[in-house]
Parts: structure tokens; C-alpha cells; sequence
């Protein structure tokens, strides 16, 4: 006997993610989730970003780490409201997870929460947190095939960093390569190259980031 | 390792679809995945596997339908299937695309006795 389902595997999912947006919009809240593999810099663009953007806009931060709260850590000193999820293990973070911290912040005194989703391309890219937009962060060290290989984030995002450009003389990433991958992709998105570290190309970034919390 | 959480939900609603459906075991889970979602089905049919062990879809086999990715083109109205990333309208080069296939976590039906 056959009985037909016809039903998303992950509606659940997506019914929380729905009310999470429609409450952020509501609350005028721009959400980023922001998506990396491990070690791509996240949590440093993070930095750089909270301590330029801090005085400008009302920020909050939800960490996602696996089991430690390390990244929040480095985050206090900028004294905006940060709280961890521990996914024990998950590889990514769910619109679940977001709703329940939610409660935790002031949303009608918050104009933009980044999320700095588990660090992996593939899984967070599935699972829709309710968020206003992705961010893509793909670093120098890890390789120009990204956009190739993991073609549903690059399509998605609404704007890609590559970060560890002061690195660029010590690997084999061809930036050429990179480009023309990611543009056949997503031909319009955003790319900003810059390094975290030293400095280089965030005034861009900054811009463009404050500007989205006027849209 | 996206393939396991996709497998709990996908249990869920089947052991539910089951009780309502009065099957006494699941025998088979039809599914279809768009290429997009990179599932691969090994690993997928082994979570799955593991999830509903010592329950009435135990052993019960996943068919996946992988679909590829299709598009429309906003500016033309041409529809095309997205090989090798190319994410361009075929006729008029627009990049302005709306998706159709290739983005589904589907379940179709189950079959059992």
C-alpha cells in the first residue's frame, strides 16, 4: 500500500523561520546570517565590524559554536549584546535555535543582528534561519573552487567576502579563477576582497553594510 | 553532514503519515532532492537508516528523485536547465532568473503494509 505525503521535509523549519522574519521586519531588525568554513575569519570581520559600526547602529550578536564560547569571548569588549547557541555537535544552526534567543534581545532598540552561523558551507546553506540575508565569507587559504563546489551559498548570498587578501603572495588562489566561477554563479552579487587583519578594503565593506540597514 | 538532520524531520513526518495511514511497517520512503541541495544518497539513505531504527520504518528503503536545476529567465520567460554552474539565461544571456527545480527536500509517499 502506497500513501502519498507530498509534503518539504523541512517545514518545520521554515513555518519558525518564517515567523522570525516576519518579526524582524516588524521590529526593523536586520538579520545577517553569516556563512563560513571554519577559520575563514568570521569572527574577526566580526570584530572589525562591531567596533566600526558600534556608534552608528544598534548591533546585537547570536554565536553559533559547537561547543565553546570562545568567539563571544573575543566579541565583550564592544559591549553589545551577544548570546551563544552551542549546537553540541551541529553543524549548522536552525530557525529554531534563533527564535528561542531571540527573547534575549531588545528588538525594538536593535537595528542589525549578525548571526556568525557553525563554520561549514554546506549545511547552514539548508536551513533558512529567518534571516534578512546570507553573507558569504570565503578566505585566500582555503582555495578559489568554493563557488564551484558549493554553488547554493554563492547563488544565495546576497553579498561575498573574501578575506586574507594580505595573503594572496603565499598561496596558489587565483583570483582570476575565483571571479569567473562566482560570476557565473551569481553575476551581480557584491564581492568585497579584503583582510580583516591588516585592514585593507573594509571601508567598502563598512559602507555597504550600514547602508542595508537603511533598505 | 546536513543529510541527518534532513533524516529526523523526514522521520518524523513518516512515522506520523504511518500511524495515521494504519501501516504496521514502512517499507519504502520516496523522496526527491534538487540538485542543489547536494544530498548524497548513500550517506542520506545510512542516516536515515540510523534514525528510524527500532521503529515501524525500520529497514525501510529511501528512493531519492535527485532533480536538476531548472530556471526562468525574468527578462525572456525562457526556462532552462543550470549545467556546469551557469547560472545565465540560454537565450538571452539575462542573469536575472527565478528558480523552479533543483532547491527541493521533497517526501512524495511511503509504501508499506
Amino acid at each position: 500500500m502506497e500513501i502519498k505525503i507530498m509534503k518539504n521535509i523541512l517545514d518545520r523549519n521554515q513555518n519558525r523561520a518564517d515567523e522570525v522574519r516576519a518579526l524582524l521586519k516588524d521590529k526593523n531588525v536586520v538579520m545577517v546570517n553569516i556563512i563560513s568554513s571554519p577559520g575563514a575569519g568570521k569572527t574577526t570581520l566580526l570584530e572589525r565590524t562591531c567596533g566600526e559600526l558600534k556608534e552608528k547602529l544598534r548591533l546585537g550578536v547570536i554565536e553559533g559554536d559547537i561547543t565553546t564560547d570562545r568567539d563571544a569571548q573575543r566579541l565583550k569588549k564592544y559591549n553589545i549584546p551577544i548570546v551563544v547557541i552551542n549546537t553540541e555537535g551541529g553543524c549548522h544552526l536552525d530557525s529554531h535555535s534563533i527564535s528561542k534567543v531571540l527573547g534575549s534581545f531588545d528588538l525594538d532598540n536593535l537595528d542589525m543582528l549578525f548571526v556568525e552561523n557553525v563554520g561549514n558551507l554546506i549545511c547552514p546553506s539548508q536551513f533558512d534561519l529567518g534571516e534578512t540575508f546570507k553573507l558569504a565569507v570565503i578566505s585566500t587559504t582555503e582555495g578559489d573552487d568554493k563557488p564551484a563546489k558549493y554553488p547554493m551559498l554563492f547563488r544565495e548570498a546576497r553579498a561575498v567576502i573574501l578575506n586574507k587578501i594580505d595573503l594572496l603572495p603565499y598561496t596558489n588562489f587565483s583570483f582570476e579563477s575565483f571571479r569567473r566561477d562566482l560570476r557565473k554563479i551569481n553575476p551581480s552579487v557584491p564581492l568585497f576582497s579584503l583582510s580583516c587583519t591588516r585592514g585593507d578594503g573594509l571601508d567598502e565593506w563598512f559602507e555597504w553594510i550600514i547602508d542595508q540597514s537603511h533598505k | 553532514m546536513h543529510e541527518l538532520k534532513i533524516a529526523e524531520d523526514l522521520k518524523d513526518i513518516v512515522l506520523e503519515a504511518a500511524s495515521k495511514g494504519n501501516l504496521k511497517k514502512v517499507t519504502r520512503v520516496n523522496v526527491t532532492f534538487g540538485q542543489m541541495v547536494q544530498i548524497v544518497p548513500e550517506i542520506f539513505q545510512f542516516a536515515f537508516t540510523e534514525c528510524v531504527r527500532d521503529t515501524s520504518a525500520e529497514g525501510a528503503e529511501v528512493t531519492i528523485e535527485i532533480v536538476p536545476v531548472k530556471m526562468t529567465c525574468n527578462e525572456c520567460g525562457t526556462e532552462f536547465i543550470v549545467k556546469d554552474n551557469m547560472f545565465a539565461c540560454h537565450k538571452c544571456g539575462s542573469a536575472d532568473l527565478k528558480i523552479i527545480n533543483g532547491r527541493e527536500l521533497f517526501v512524495k509517499s511511503i509504501e508499506g503494509e
